[in-house]
């Protein structure tokens, strides 16, 4: 169905909480370089599926396949570890320290000082400085406290940690919540610019005119099940509202 | 505002409890009489030098989002111990060793031994069973604090061994070994604290402990470890207690929590975690003393003392409240 080498494959994914079925049988595949929308009412599924493969959840049953090999990550640092970034709906920042800790947090560039690992500030708010300059965002000073930045810039460190550390899978759970139409616009354009480096997206989101802007496909999930699954450019928002709500099933892709 | 003027204040504030000290002490010297001497400044240092070893370990544990209210019994257990094995009088074993400087070396090793055992029990019933750190702590303090009765049987140990007794006797450049100890080690943790990935990730947990967790931080070995070390510190404030009293009751030490935590509070640590330096706690220390040693010198009645601790507190979290509201002008 796509063009793109596949990165990630959800074979039967399921989780149960109890007696509920928050995903029964999620099956679907993310390519290299695709970017993917995903998209559902409240409550889906959708947030509980990011967290199964960014390894904050583990999937009752279910395989699942990353770069060719079987994968299951326990914790986010062994998802991390494996290339794969998440942003996620409320934001991971500390607010008690500055930009630059925020952007390296648990990457820290240290240099030996009397055979001391010590933190090497200079070299972490270079790679900063530049890492935000040629996204265009502006902050006035690397050295703020993230709390004192509105809600837009603290979402652009966020957004421009993860197009730095890249990876080859990158989650987003609506990560233009807090964003003017400015923001939103860049924020976009940096998805298809990591995009095009090869790297695979999935990005959550409510709006439907920003899955059609940026994704390749739109994957919609109703229920706990695979909805819709269909290439943006065979469909249309009004077929893809129908997905959601549940008028029409998976043939959604001949409708517009 | 031009960037000048907001750096100075910047810096104003980031440093607000070390000029408290000097307007305190300006105060004195200019009001108290007999208070400007060096001998004076030099008792200050030195009376705060188990207040400040304490206040360390505490204030790790607090900027990482927790709390220690062990550290106290810890302290007085430590020393217990320490006076048990290296005292020849009262309950003292008087342990002779050869050669006697020996006793140094053994006698912080078992404070040390003592101190971070009871620091990995509360870090691990904390961090792996998920309970409640001031419940957990509050226990602690008790339960320490009993051991330190039982073994003591309500009696004390005197005449500590001369070779420990002599970090509290010999003098450099005015002030005790002790006094120099403690200087050392709010540079050495000053130091991990600002520039080591250790003391940034126990920053980082202590503003958000989820965000650090994504970010594949190894939150809860850095939690047990700064509650093994909040321990091992309070129980190097302890020998530094036994040195001092050159030995140990059953009471020793009591109230010196309340203490460490105004010094904490007082000198910039924020009780949510996250926020503070451990310089700004040294000076907090200090400013405690300097106001005790005030009261000394006027004579006035000691019970006086908590009175003026209390209302310190208190003013010293106005402050913070304070400079949060004209940070945020800042920003």
């Amino acid at each position: 169905m796509t063009s793109f080498a596949p990165l990630l494959v959800l074979d039967d994914i399921r989780k149960n909480y109890g007696a509920i079925e928050a995903l029964k049988s999620i099956s679907f595949t993310i390519g290299k370089g695709e970017v993917v929308a995903l998209l559902g009412d409240n409550g889906a599924g959708k947030s509980t599926l990011v967290k199964i493969i960014a390894g904050g959840l583990e999937p009752t049953s279910g395989r699942m396949t990353f770069d060719g090999r079987d994968f299951l990550a326990k914790s986010p640092s062994e998802a991390k570890a494996a290339g794969i970034e998440t942003v996620y709906q409320d934001l991971s920042l500390a607010t008690n320290v500055d930009v630059v800790a925020n952007f390296f947090m648990g990457r820290e560039i240290t240099r030996k000082v009397l055979g001391m690992s010590v933190l090497d500030e200079k070299a972490m708010e270079a790679v900063v400085a530049k890492a935000l300059a040629s996204a265009g965002t502006r902050i006035p000073s690397l050295r703020t406290k993230v709390e004192h930045l509105s809600g837009g810039q603290r979402q652009a460190i966020e957004l421009n940690r993860f197009v730095h550390w890249g990876g080859k899978l990158v989650l987003l759970d609506e990560p233009f919540a807090a964003l003017g139409v400015e923001q939103t616009r860049r924020g976009l354009e940096m998805i298809r610019a990591v995009a095009n480096q090869g790297i695979g997206v999935v990005i959550i989101t409510h709006i439907m005119q920003q899955a059609f802007q940026v994704a390749d496909r739109i994957v919609v999930i109703r229920q706990g099940v695979v909805a819709g699954d269909v290439a943006t450019k065979d469909t249309s928002p009004d077929a893809v509202v129908n997905m959601i709500t549940g008028e029409t099933l998976a043939a959604a892709g001949a409708a517009g | 505002m031009n960037p000048n003027t907001r750096r100075a204040l910047e810096f104003v504030l980031d440093n607000l409890v070390w000029f408290m000290l000097l307007f305190v002490l300006l105060v004195f010297s200019i009001f108290v009489p007999n208070y400007f001497q060096p001998g004076i400044f030099a008792n200050i240092i030195e009376a705060s030098s188990v207040l400040g070893v304490m206040s360390i370990g505490l204030a790790l544990v607090i900027i990482a989002g927790h709390m220690d209210l062990s550290v106290e019994s810890v302290a007085a257990l430590s020393a217990m111990a320490v006076g048990i094995v290296f005292c020849s009088a009262g309950i003292g074993m008087g342990v002779q060793l050869t050669p006697d400087w020996l006793g140094v070396p053994v006698s912080l090793l078992i404070a040390l031994a003592v101190g971070s055992a009871i620091g990995a029990f509360n870090g691990l019933l904390i961090v792996k069973l998920k309970m409640n750190a001031f419940i957990v702590t509050l226990a602690s303090y008790i339960w320490v604090r009993g051991v330190v009765l039982a073994l003591s049987g309500g009696r004390s140990a005197q005449d500590l061994a001369p070779a420990i007794r002599w970090f509290g006797v010999q003098r450099l450049l005015g002030l005790p070994l002790t006094a120099w100890i403690a200087i050392l080690c709010f540079v050495v943790f000053s130091l991990i604290m600002a520039k080591s990935r250790f003391g940034r990730h126990l920053i980082i947990i202590g503003g958000n402990q989820n965000a650090a967790f994504r970010a594949g931080i190894k939150v809860d070995r850095i939690l047990i470890t700064s509650f093994v070390l909040a321990g091992a510190i309070a129980a190097l404030a302890g020998w530094l207690l036994a040195i001092r009293t050159s030995g140990a009751t059953a009471n020793l030490g009591m109230g010196l929590l309340f203490n460490a935590f105004a010094a904490v509070v007082i000198g910039g640590v924020s009780l949510k975690g996250g926020v503070g330096a451990l310089p700004g706690v040294y000076a907090g220390v200090l400013l405690l003393s300097a106001i005790n040693t005030a009261i000394n010198l006027m004579g006035l009645p000691a019970t006086s003392t908590q009175v003026i601790h209390g209302l310190l507190v208190l003013a010293a979290v106005l402050l913070d409240t304070l400079k949060l509201s004209i940070r945020q002008k800042l920003a």
